[in-house]
């Protein structure tokens, strides 16, 4: 059971002190005398009207608006300026009142985990379950299609789809898995392969000596012959393999005789380089010229031509061993007979340890036994024991219980029964959430003994996971969407304003913030740190870049950040960037990019065809600031403008690329500002210390990011619960990364979920800009 | 008890945009079956090329109708081949307006575009699109070829962040939807689009005939494994796996085209290495093989989405660093407006490249243009406003006599762009009822107007 909510109650003074005032005597007086005068049903403004509710029970109907409007008033956006302000004592009294009987709701509302719709795995996930299923980076899926996002993550199950594009190359990528990984085919018959020389373009004559690289394909006995052409002199050609002179031979000066050294090794699969030399052979006496030589001249032995190797010849394998087993293969063989010698008992070994495996879970006799009919089927088709596994491989990879990360509702139809979820499935969701992977062996185990879900056993686990190198892929794909990180490998800057900026900047600013998530995450740092954390990583490219002496050569290494330029995640080049116009930095951009990642409190777009902003105008006649403080004077911009401009002037030190910058062309950098609630801040660093007074809501975005990642959900508002728990632990301890993610995997919505209604229940209308009530 | 159990195949059809019938399994029937309809034995096809972000209006509308007009600024691209083209005048998507979903435009632009539907507002539960116009035709005419369509792009959509006002990126990342929940993004990959359609491997006819066995079996596996699955899941992941049982047998029936495709293809071009670096080398090879599996008769229904909608790329080749969407929000600042046009025109310059290799490509005893409708557009007229009325439409190509081109036609004021719709299926051999909110089938395309 989750804790009762009431300990909040009393953390708002006003509740706990004053008799309860109620809505008819304090909440609709208020919004006659505030807020009517513009959202009445006639004008609407912003689509909004808050007439027509007369008592508490209507009003709270419409929890999510007036849940909205709660969060105005309380951060000062509404009233809008020039309307008459109500003493903060009203506010209080009319936020105080909401917030009670929200309260109220979520404590008599019954605890709801919500449920994950069955999740295809999207391309990261293929390709890391593919790497540690088998034991390679074959990289596969990076010829699928584009996974789809939604609230702002790609692994959300109700948009990842599937295609007919994309089941083809599910089929064809489990091919060439299969393929890959098992060594099927025989070791291949004798055959003769010529290696020649040809010549370079503009290279008049072939070089005297030949050396080329020459891959083979399995252990065995070899022919090597390097053959001779051009004049007949008294030769000696010297074989080389890998860079060791092996042999040398007298080359004969007889016409009839083939003109060549010949050597039978026996040599190694792989890649080899092959090398012949010739030298004149002082000790024999050349052939006497040709007298038809005349004649000669157009065949091919060109006998007039200095003599060079023109050609290898390979004959083989001979006694050919086996192919090399690849470690795919000893993975999967898990008999650990050779190759030839499996025994039919093997067969549902072999077959239920990958499976199990590729499914994350246990696997039933019968499903052991059709997959086994696949070995049984290619062996009738004359095919090996082994092609058979490669077909079972492939059956597994296009499976949807491979593909798909379903977990299974002993209620399906029945959306008031909640359960706990198996733990097998829990493993998938630590894994998947962690390390966008399979679970390994150690979490297998724990599913396997029903442990994993005991408190003291997932908190190891979670430690343990964080602190394993996969869990890169916390940095790559959760942090790499949050803070839009990925849209940097499409940005391009102008080259004409930007001409420092290049691929290598490109990546020391992704590689600056990939290190810093990893280092709070390692190290177990506070999440504040994402604020103004004083460390970062440099190289002498993003030193320089950044104006910071002493830092040389290309890597990255820790760095101590002192002074007001730098700090934390918002002054980092690649977050400025990626808030930035290619031609110029944009405030409203960097301000929105605060208020959609930092606080989860994403304005509303513009109307289309909203006022002018002269941009021609900007840094010539006027400054940017001076642009948008026009556009905020128009009252349908000014109340969203009036959060976002701000936020963004406060980094208006950096430039569209994140360069400290005092001027913009002739205008100085004024980057002072004033948030709604009167909060002035007049430098970045000023900027950051009013972000960090308000660490809860920093924390509660964060929460609800990371959850809606990890569950590959949106967050609903029955995960409010949920979400409060998580931030106020969080609070309570530091702050710590770790203790994030170990409060969302012990919440309710990742340990349990519910079965569904078979039919849609009735649309819920989250209205607000939609014109509702 | 397990209820529900026969739903399965009806999803596909709920909240569908068309009221012709469409049972999933007729894509099984016989290749014979849906050309026979056809007078000419050369097979009519449909291609639909989307461009983002609206288009400077004022430089794409010639002044007159009928036959005798002067091309705007936009169109001059296709002066060589404008008794090839039809410009469409007045075509409306009500169905793209917010009609109380507020903002998301850009969103709705493109899944109305060939959906004809208006979408769910959603930013990922439960996305509600309908059944696009190339998909309703691949359904009915696609097992006549190894492809039932081909979806092709040149934006990868690997974007992040919101993609438009509480709209999930599924939206804006495709125009072409198999089912009213199952968008079908583009290919960006030429090498991967080549070697889907002409093979990666020389394989021994052997190997080949004993991989496709297997690979039947295997189909036949889980497709039986899935119904099995099926049964235990909850309504949305029953969905799901609609969606995957649905893929699989469409695959399926690639096999047993493959398996009775005796006929071999030489492709005229050499199998691209990757995706070229410059922009209009990558939409130009695009079109290569779009005309290529015309022309092979891999398929007969093709779309290509020139970039995602909502497109920030830049256009540096053409002298334009800023974004593209941005700009189109120019609020009639003239150098913005002419950065927009620029790129509106470079645009029509790969298209008119396109309809060019169409018409230079010899089919049967005309050439591919003859019989192809290609619609070139986009779900937005004035990008800066977001209008979904009069957008800007043309359509290449005579379809076998369906249109005669080289003309300009108007339509009323909001005529619903779905009635091009009805029309185009017609001459396709398969007549819907409506689709969405269509009033009939657009009048003109043969005559004058």
């Amino acid at each position: 059971m989750p804790p009762r909510l009431l300990p909040l109650v009393c953390l708002i003074p006003y509740v706990c002190l004053a008799a309860a005032p109620s809505f008819e005597k304090s909440i609709e007086p208020f919004l006659k005398s505030n807020c009517v005068l513009c959202h009445n049903a006639k004008l609407k403004v912003g689509g909004l009207t808050l007439e027509g509710y007369r008592d508490a029970k209507s009003a709270l109907k419409d929890r999510e608006l007036w849940e909205k409007v709660v969060q105005k008033l309380r951060t000062g956006q509404m009233p809008p300026k020039g309307r008459p302000v109500p003493t903060p004592e009203e506010i209080a009294s009319v936020t105080g009142w909401f917030e009670t009987q929200f309260v109220r709701l979520d404590r008599d509302m019954k605890p709801d985990p919500g449920r994950v719709t069955a999740r295809r795995l999207n391309r990261v996930e293929y390709n890391n379950t593919i790497r540690d299923l088998l034991g390679v980076d074959f990289k596969p899926a990076s010829d699928f299609p584009a996974d789809d996002s939604g609230y702002g993550f790609d692994n959300i199950g109700d948009v990842l789809s599937l295609s007919p594009v994309l089941m083809e190359k599910y089929l064809a990528a489990a091919e060439k898995i299969a393929r890959k990984s098992i060594v099927a085919d025989p070791p291949p018959k004798p055959t003769r392969e010529k290696i020649e020389h040809f010549p370079a373009k503009g290279e008049e004559s072939p070089a005297q000596n030949l050396s080329a690289p020459h891959p083979l394909p399995v252990e065995g006995d070899y022919l090597v012959r390097g053959l001779v052409n051009g004049r007949h002199e008294a030769l000696l050609i010297t074989l080389w393999l890998d860079g060791k002179e092996v042999k040398t031979f007298a080359v004969s000066t007889d016409d009839e005789a083939p003109r060549m050294g010949e050597m039978r090794l026996h040599i190694p699969a792989g890649e080899h380089e092959l090398k012949a030399t010739l030298l004149h052979d002082d000790s024999r006496p050349d052939a006497e010229p040709d007298p038809n030589e005349e004649k000669v001249k157009d065949k091919k032995k060109k006998p007039g031509r200095d003599p060079f190797v023109d050609r290898f010849e390979i004959i083989g394998p001979y006694n050919p061993h086996a192919r090399p087993l690849t470690e795919p293969h000893k993975r999967i063989f898990v008999c650990g007979h050779a190759p030839g010698q499996h025994r039919p008992e093997c067969a549902r070994l072999i077959v239920a340890a990958l499976a199990r495996r590729a499914y994350r879970r246990t696997v039933s006799d019968a499903e052991i036994t059709s997959l086994v009919r696949f070995i049984n089927l290619a062996q009738q088709n004359g095919d090996s024991f082994e092609q058979g596994v490669r077909v079972a491989l492939q059956a597994i990879l296009v499976s949807p219980h491979f593909l798909f990360r379903i977990e299974n509702d002993p209620n399906p139809n029945n959306a008031a029964l909640s359960h706990r979820i198996d733990d097998y499935e829990l493993a998938s969701r630590l894994s998947y959430f962690l390390w966008s992977s399979m679970p390994d062996a150690d979490l297998f185990r724990l599913a396997g003994e029903r442990k994993l879900h005991k408190p003291e056993v997932i908190d190891a686990q979670v430690r343990r996971m964080l602190l394993d190198p996969k869990s890169v892929a916390l940095v790559d794909n959760f942090a790499g969407q949050w803070l839009e990180l990925r849209n940097l490998d499409s940005f391009k800057p102008d080259p004409d304003r930007f001409p420092n900026f290049d691929e290598d900047l490109r990546k020391a600013m992704r590689q600056e913030t990939r290190l810093f998530f990893e280092a709070v995450i390692h190290e177990d740092r506070s999440i504040l740190d994402f604020i103004d954390g004083k460390f970062t990583f440099l190289n002498e490219r993003l030193a320089k870049h950044y104006g910071i002496a002493g830092i040389t050569g290309p890597e990255f290494r820790r760095v101590a950040l002192t002074g007001d330029e730098r700090s934390g995640i918002l002054t980092q080049a690649s977050i400025l960037t990626v808030s930035s116009y290619p031609t110029r930095t944009s405030p409203v951009l960097r301000g929105k990019w605060i208020l959609d990642n930092f606080l989860n409190d994403p304005p509303p777009p513009p109307p289309p065809g909203v006022a002018n902003l002269n941009e021609a105008a900007i840094g010539a006649t006027s400054s940017l600031r001076q642009q948008l403080e026009q556009h905020r004077a128009n009252p349908a911009c000014a109340s969203c403008h009036r959060r976002m401009d701000p936020l963004g002037f406060g980094l208006e030190n950096y430039d569209t690329i994140g360069r400290w910058r005092t001027q913009d062309g002739k205008f100085p950098i004024d980057s002072t500002g004033t948030l709604p609630g009167d909060k002035t801040f007049s430098t970045p660093a000023e900027l950051k210390e009013i972000l960090k007074a308000d660490r809860d809501s920093f924390a509660r975005c964060l929460t609800e990011k990371m959850l809606t990642y990890a569950l590959g959900r949106g967050v609903e508002r029955y995960d409010r619960p949920a979400v409060n728990l998580i931030s106020r632990q969080l609070a309570a301890s530091d702050y710590r990364f770790s203790r994030l993610v170990l409060e969302i995997v012990k919440s309710l919505p990742f340990e349990e979920r519910h079965g569904e209604a078979p039919m849609r229940p009735p649309q819920q209308s989250i209205a607000f800009s939609g014109g509702k009530p | 008890m397990i209820t529900g159990k026969h739903l399965a195949r009806r999803t596909f059809l709920r909240g569908i945009g068309a009221a012709i019938s469409l049972p999933v399994l007729d894509a099984m029937t016989p290749a014979f079956a849906a050309t026979t309809r056809l007078a000419s034995n050369s097979p009519r096809r449909m291609a639909f090329v989307y461009v983002p972000n609206g288009i400077i209006m004022k430089d794409w509308t010639p002044d007159a109708v009928g036959t005798q007009f002067e091309l705007p600024r936009i169109l001059k691209p296709l002066e060589p081949l404008r008794q090839q083209v039809t410009l469409l005048s007045g075509l409306t998507h009500n169905t793209g307006r917010a009609l109380g979903d507020g903002p998301g435009d850009h969103a709705r632009a493109a899944a109305s575009f060939l959906t004809g539907v208006h979408p769910k507002k959603t930013a990922g539960a439960d996305i509600q699109s309908g059944i696009s116009v190339d998909q309703i035709a691949a359904q009915k005419i696609g097992s006549a070829t190894r492809f039932a369509s081909l979806e092709l792009g040149c934006e990868d959509g690997r974007l992040v962040g919101n993609c438009d006002s509480g709209y999930s990126c599924a939206y804006s990342n495709s125009i072409s939807w198999r089912t009213t929940s199952t968008p079908m993004p583009p290919e960006i990959n030429p090498r991967a689009v080549f070697e889907r359609m002409f093979g990666d491997s020389d394989e021994t006819p052997e190997a080949r005939v004993k991989r496709l066995s297997y690979n039947k079996s295997i189909l036949d596996f889980v497709l039986d494994d899935t119904q099995r699955l099926k049964g235990d899941l909850g309504r949305t992941d029953r969905r799901k796996l609609d969606e995957y049982l649905d893929a699989v047998r469409e695959i399926e029936r690639r096999i047993e085209v493959a398996e009775h495709d005796s006929k071999q293809f030489v492709p005229t071009i050499e199998k691209p290495a990757g995706v070229p670096v410059e922009f209009a080398d990558h939409v130009k090879l695009m079109f290569d093989l779009m005309t290529l599996a015309f022309q092979a008769d891999l398929t007969r229904i093709s779309t290509f989405m020139m970039c995602r909608e909502g497109s920030t790329r830049t256009y540096r080749e053409i002298g334009v660093s800023d974004a593209h969407h941005p700009l189109t929000h120019h609020r009639n600042n003239p150098e913005w407006i002419e950065k927009v046009t620029k790129i509106n025109c470079f645009h029509l310059e790969q298209f008119a490249y396109f309809v060019n290799k169409l018409k230079s490509t010899p089919d049967g005893d005309g050439t591919l243009l003859d019989r192809v409708m290609v619609v070139y557009g986009s779900g937005l007229a004035d990008g800066n406003q977001h209008t979904h009325a009069d957008l800007p439409v043309l359509l290449a190509g005579a379809g076998n006599g369906a249109v005669r081109p080289g003309r300009h036609v108007r339509y009323p004021k909001e005529t619903p762009m779905n009635n091009l719709y009805v029309a185009m299926l017609d001459h396709m051999g398969i007549p819907p009822e409506h689709i969405g909110d269509s009033t009939g089938e657009l009048q003109h395309l043969t005559d004058l107007s």
